[in-house]
């Protein structure tokens, strides 16, 4: 039972970390239809940012990961400006390829530096444990449990109580309309791109205290993608839900399963959900718990 | 009129071929002929997917991989390396017509999501399947021969190789003139309407990815025996987004641009590498600035020529 719950426990944090790559993905998709192969290299990006200006730097870590994550944001709003803009329209391929392109590059733009192509690093927080009783629990994996549900909630008042989170939710509903209502769609589509990219490069710094910041860390992205797909690509809450569901489940099958089986877990069950539920779990209704 | 539309590329391909002789040397100028000859026909499988019938394929890599570790399984078994060829393909047309089928539910994005879960799950199956795949330590894939005489020199086969690569080329040709050709291209332009004039998408899509597949796999047979070594992550998706890019640098709707992209995939960094060694200073010697070139050539082809570099309005 102990083991069950610590295991629940590391589940759910890297769960997770899932759900806001696929948030990221999803809020993107939705509302420029773009979608975006690089936002684990948006997450990797964020990590080493955040590293680079703690350690290298010397700034406070607050600090440093706050700047960080509005580098990435504005990378992501650069980018949209001035390349990823051109893709709307055009099939999906092109926006796949493009990104992944951009990610490529910046990728090999870190690799470049030598000393964060060689080596594994750790920011220094949440290092120790939580000692519950007979409960051990990693407090990183807590940060990234706490973090995901403010995130969670500011992002939902966003959606509901700002005019750009309306405006950006219009736009994702059908672009034209919202244009005829004096949305600007072309900002609209910036934005999303910054919080994509921003959303994306919080997850890479929570990652950071579970699997350090080396270079292949936004690998964890592929496994963004079944999460983004069990919600229905289209669906905020059910992004983060089916992140944390992946996590779970993963996490439940290194427990049961044999040795190895834990890596293809999430992408058998990317196939089961995509052939029994072909609009995904939270499809057909808007619903669940976020919005 | 015809014939000149196939004897100009040829002989611009038989130039550029002298002239790496000429420039690089004979044997390092056929082994990039022999990896460009590969990689083009597997880049085809992606052009019959994507450019001919439509269909989004992120895990095309999977095909190839099926391909390398049918034929050398053969070839350890005792199979002739020739023999084996045939049976390579039929596995990739096996896994193609396997990871086509949720196409019948599926469309578009989501059909290709499943592809890349198909080929992430095959991958991991050649990681565990330890008895039969050797895992992640890989096989060992003897030399091509036949029949007492092996193909060790990179001549022999960077001729093998272009032989297969025109005979692939020809036969597609053909299949893209057929009635096959045709449903395809109407299904990849619209299938409500295709389906209204007969067509069976399902089927159509079924028959491109076993098509698709079957040309990867057989690159995939000679790729093991070039290499002479294959083991999963060889395959990984890395692998298959090269082809994808391959297949998108050259053009997706004409067969020649599978030809190009693999020219521009296996040249570049080898360019790079030359590039590199006039450099002054430890930073061009990273690995990355590879990756970022790559990448931004890329970026640059879909952003500028968005056609791929064979170009034209496709057929």
């Amino acid at each position: 039972m102990l083991a069950f719950l610590q295991v629940l426990s590391s589940g759910i944090a890297i769960g997770c970390v899932y759900g806001l790559v696929a948030l990221s993905f999803v809020l993107i998709f939705k509302a420029t239809q773009t979608v975006s192969f690089m936002q684990g290299d948006l997450l990797m990006l964020g990590g080493f940012a955040g590293l680079a200006l703690h350690l290298a730097a010397g700034w406070p870590l607050a600090l440093a990961a706050l700047a960080a994550v509005l580098a990435v944001a504005l990378l992501g709003a650069g980018l949209e400006r001035a390349v990823l803009r051109r893709t709307i329209g055009q099939p999906h391929l092109v926006a796949v390829l493009l990104t992944f392109g951009l990610g490529m590059m910046m990728r090999g733009g870190v690799a470049s530096v030598p000393a964060a192509a060689q080596d594994m690093y750790r920011l220094p927080f949440a290092a120790d444990t939580l000692v519950l009783g007979p409960l051990v629990l990693a407090a990183s994996h807590l940060w990234v449990i706490g973090a995901t549900v403010v995130l969670a909630l500011l992002l939902a008042a966003f959606f509901r109580h700002t005019r750009a989170g309306i405006a950006l939710r219009a736009c994702a509903e059908d672009a034209r309309s919202a244009a005829l209502m004096g949305v600007p769609v072309a900002r609209m589509h910036t934005l999303a791109w910054a919080l994509g990219a921003g959303l994306a490069a919080v997850a890479g710094l929570l990652l950071a205290p579970i699997t350090f910041v080396h270079l292949n860390m936004g690998f964890i992205a592929l496994k963004a993608f079944p999460a983004a797909v069990l919600g229905g690509l289209t669906s905020l809450p059910g992004a983060l839900a089916g992140g944390v569901f992946l996590g779970v489940a993963e996490a439940l099958a290194g427990l049961v399963l044999p040795e190895g089986a834990k890596d293809v877990v999430p992408y058998v069950l990317l196939m089961a959900a995509l052939l029994l539920f072909p609009t995904g779990l939270a499809g057909g209704r808007g619903g669940g718990d976020g919005r | 009129m015809r014939r000149t539309a196939v004897l100009r590329p040829l002989l611009a391909w038989a130039l550029l071929l002298a002239l790496a002789v000429a420039w690089l040397g004979a044997d390092f100028a056929f082994g990039q002929a022999t990896l460009v000859a590969t990689y083009a026909i597997a880049g085809l499988g992606v052009v019959v997917i994507i450019g001919q019938a439509g269909q989004i394929v992120l895990g095309q890599g999977a095909f190839v991989a099926l391909g390398a570790y049918a034929q050398a399984l053969l070839v350890q078994a005792g199979v002739a390396p020739l023999a084996a060829l045939p049976l390579a393909a039929a596995a990739g047309a096996l896994g193609g017509a396997l990871a086509s089928l949720p196409a019948g539910r599926l469309g578009g994005l989501y059909f290709g999501m499943s592809t890349l879960a198909f080929a992430l799950i095959v991958e991991e199956l050649l990681v565990r399947w330890e008895s039969l795949t050797h895992g992640s330590a890989g096989l060992v894939v003897p030399a091509f021969g036949l029949a007492g005489w092996t193909a060790g020199t990179p001549a022999a086969q960077a001729a093998i190789s272009l032989a297969v690569l025109l005979a692939v080329l020809a036969v597609c040709a053909r299949l893209l003139a057929s009635r096959l050709g045709r449903a395809w291209r109407a299904v990849r332009e619209d299938e409500a309407a295709a389906a209204a004039c007969g067509i069976a998408p399902a089927a159509a899509k079924l028959r491109a990815f076993a098509v698709g597949g079957a040309l990867s796999g057989l690159a995939g047979g000679l790729y093991a025996h070039w290499i002479g070594f294959i083991s999963p992550e060889q395959f990984g998706l890395v692998f298959s987004f090269e082809l994808l890019m391959l297949a998108f640098i050259g053009g997706t709707r004409r067969l020649a641009g599978a030809a190009w992209g693999a020219l521009v995939v296996v040249a570049i960094p080898q360019l790079i590498a030359v590039l590199r060694d006039t450099l002054p200073g430890d930073w061009a010697r990273s690995a990355g600035l590879e990756l970022m070139l790559f990448g931004a050539v890329v970026v640059g082809v879909v952003l500028l020529r968005p056609q791929g570099l064979a170009g034209g309005s496709g057929r």
